[in-house]
């Protein structure tokens, strides 16, 4: 059986810069706060009437150039978002019109932070066995019409900005390269942990007027800060160990880990565990926030743009977020 | 190699009156997740399996317990199935021929070996059976249904499958709001007050699209199966309007003893309706070991597929 691999990359960031210091006009916070708990500096928050699938599609884009390679050329689209530009249907159909690829199978993955592995996953075992030789996985949000901008929504509302990144995953006949496995999980028994509620099927009516306005605001998210933070950095480690001796290689073997960027202190803790040096673990949340689905195309982009990944190097990409889901997968480069 | 269906359930919600004909309505609380247990506990015990031994799930919903996380994950938990992902799969009327597809690359890969496939859907809550919306209302139920796909036995298993999406029709059946790409709150009391969270559809371009699409993908799927049609015991189309399944079948010249509309009976269960009426015909005998079945949707999206599986 052959490999899969990623054969282009490409990332999305709004223009609107939306800094700790703005964030102040909206709620009752601060630089120093929002900084020590997380890491974050600042955001993009995008405008007008853009869409989950407006961004992926300058994604989408740029990673099809990055691998020279045109639309129509690809399998399948597979999207990656918890905030849709539409209920329904998905996100990836709005991206096909837009890529102009009628006819081939385009659907939408939700598994949160970890939605853009769960994505890379099923790519791989597409590409692995030959159902389609190229097929582009896009990551995708916009957060900044889902978030409470005031100070009753500020512990979760100062984590999450706009973004979006896309891979092109395609063949690989050497079984030494490319993507060399996938490592998915989840634990619904903590499903209400870091949620969104409303609309919710399960209650009746699943949306109610008092649900947008009322006192209780079911539809923006809510987190559970420390619990979230308690079993990330159990998770990560465990997840990153597991893909490591799948393949037989330890934590000293990794060139490059490409976090989630979910939380900086998350990062700079599970590095730790791992004996990883700063060099070797990449961040960029300073700049973006949490842009969950989105994050780990975006970071990748930016590691290869810097230099930091070289043919050979051993990358490893690990997610953790809402579900709980958690992921991980390996890339020899 | 292939994988195959080991077991089959399916659950469906007590059939009560909603507007002007009687459907299956979850009117408990709870969401597609809890339904789809329901259905895996019996497809478990049919493929004689306990919930420990699965090793991934796929859920196909487009009307998941809450907005996030997915309502795999909510199943995942009330199944008991320890830590195991649970993937999210949104291809709306054809999820399940979608997450079908993805679990049989799974276990081609060797990645995984018994997957958990669930089709489930609570429409009733999201509604509007009020005068205006009920016209749409009356076409919908809530159901679930849960196939355990794993290794075949050589003769079993998925023979051939093709899937397809078309979004430059995506809102001629849609469900706008809430919509992420409206600036700066993705739901408003406005967007409320003028319906805009019920779903909308073309009817007419709904029918000519099922018309055109079914017929062409259940052909492409048999000859990617090297299946004639006179091989095939049922063929099971699911479609919003029963009448475009049955046109279906018509044009494809089947006689109809071998043809089952879903929507027929139960109303529209979107991404449950294929494994529900599959796991119906297995419990009730009209389909064995060693049966092969088409079964083939379309719908929102567009998106629609079909897929040639033996039993």
């Amino acid at each position: 059986m052959r490999n899969a691999r990623i054969l282009g990359v490409g990332r999305y960031l709004p223009e609107r810069v939306v800094t700790n210091q703005a964030m102040t006009a909206f709620m009752d916070t601060t630089d120093e706060w929002i900084q020590q708990r997380t890491g974050i500096r600042e955001r993009r928050f995008s405008e007008g009437w853009t869409g989950a699938a407006d961004m992926g599609l300058e994604a989408a884009q740029e990673a099809l150039a990055g691998a020279g390679m045109r639309a129509q050329d690809m399998g399948c689209l597979i999207f990656a978002t918890l905030s849709p530009d539409v209920d329904m249907p998905a996100s990836a159909c709005l991206l096909q019109d837009r890529l102009g690829v009628a006819g081939m199978p385009a659907f939408d993955v939700r598994n949160q932070c970890s939605g853009f592995l769960y994505g890379l996953a099923v790519a791989d075992k597409f590409v692995k066995t030959g159902l389609y030789d190229y097929a582009l996985v896009v990551g995708a949000e916009v957060h900044s019409t889902g978030l409470d901008l005031s100070t009753r929504g500020r512990e979760v509302a100062v984590i999450f900005g706009d973004g979006a990144g896309a891979v092109v995953v395609g063949p690989e006949p050497d079984e030494h390269k490319g993507i060399l496995s996938t490592h998915l999980h989840a634990d619904g028994r903590f499903a209400e942990k870091l949620w969104l509620e409303c609309p919710a099927s399960r209650l009746r009516p699943r949306l109610t007027e008092d649900m947008i306005t009322g006192p209780d605001a079911r539809i923006f998210p809510k987190m559970e800060g420390r619990y979230v933070f308690r079993h990330a950095v159990t998770r990560f480690p465990e997840v990153i160990r597991e893909a490591l001796d799948a393949n037989g290689l330890m934590p000293g073997d990794i060139s490059l880990l490409i976090p989630h960027q979910a939380n900086l202190r998350i990062s700079q803790m599970v590095a730790m565990g791992l004996e990883l040096p700063e060099e070797k673990v990449f961040n960029n949340i300073q700049r973006y926030g949490n842009t969950t689905a989105a994050s780990i195309p975006i970071a990748l982009y930016e590691a290869l743009a810097e230099g930091r990944i070289s043919a050979g190097d051993l990358v490893c990409l690990a997610a953790f977020g809402a579900g709980f889901t958690w992921a991980s997968a390996l890339l020899r480069w | 190699m292939r994988s195959a269906i080991l077991g089959l359930g399916h659950y469906l919600p007590r059939e009560v009156e909603a507007a002007g004909t009687r459907r299956p309505i979850a009117v408990e609380p709870g969401g597609p997740s809890a339904l789809a247990a329901s259905a895996a506990r019996d497809a478990l015990a049919q493929a004689a399996l306990s919930a420990e031994a699965v090793d991934f799930i796929v859920f196909a919903t487009m009307t998941p317990d809450v907005t996030f996380p997915g309502a795999g994950c909510f199943f995942q938990a009330q199944l008991g199935c320890g830590t195991v992902g649970a993937l999210d799969v949104r291809a709306q009327c054809a999820g399940f021929i979608f997450g079908l597809v993805i679990a049989d690359r799974f276990v081609r890969a060797g990645t995984y070996a018994r997957i958990v496939v669930a089709g489930a859907e609570v429409h009733s809550s999201g509604l509007d059976y009020s005068e205006r919306g009920a016209a749409t209302a009356r076409l919908y139920g809530d159901g679930a249904g849960v196939a355990i796909v794993g290794h075949g036995d050589g003769r079993s298993g998925l023979r051939g499958a093709a899937i397809h999406s078309d979004g430059r029709q995506h809102n001629r059946f849609w469900c706008e709001y809430p919509a992420s790409r409206q600036h700066p709150l993705r739901m408003t009391a406005e967007n409320f007050q003028q319906a805009r969270h019920f779903i909308t559809v073309n009817v007419d371009a709904v029918r000519r699209f099922g018309e055109e699409s079914l017929p062409a993908v259940i052909s492409e799927a048999l000859a990617a199966a090297e299946v004639r049609a006179d091989q095939v015991d049922r063929f099971i189309i699911a479609h919003l309007l029963p009448e475009v399944s049955e046109a279906t079948a018509g044009r494809l010249g089947l006689p109809p003893t071998r043809v089952n509309v879903p929507a027929a009976r139960h109303g529209h269960l979107t991404a449950a309706a294929l494994p529900v009426a599959l796991s119906e015909e297995v419990a009730a005998g009209s389909l064995g070991q060693g049966a092969t079945v088409c079964l083939a949707a379309a719908g929102a999206g567009y998106a629609w597929g079909a897929a040639v599986l033996t039993l």
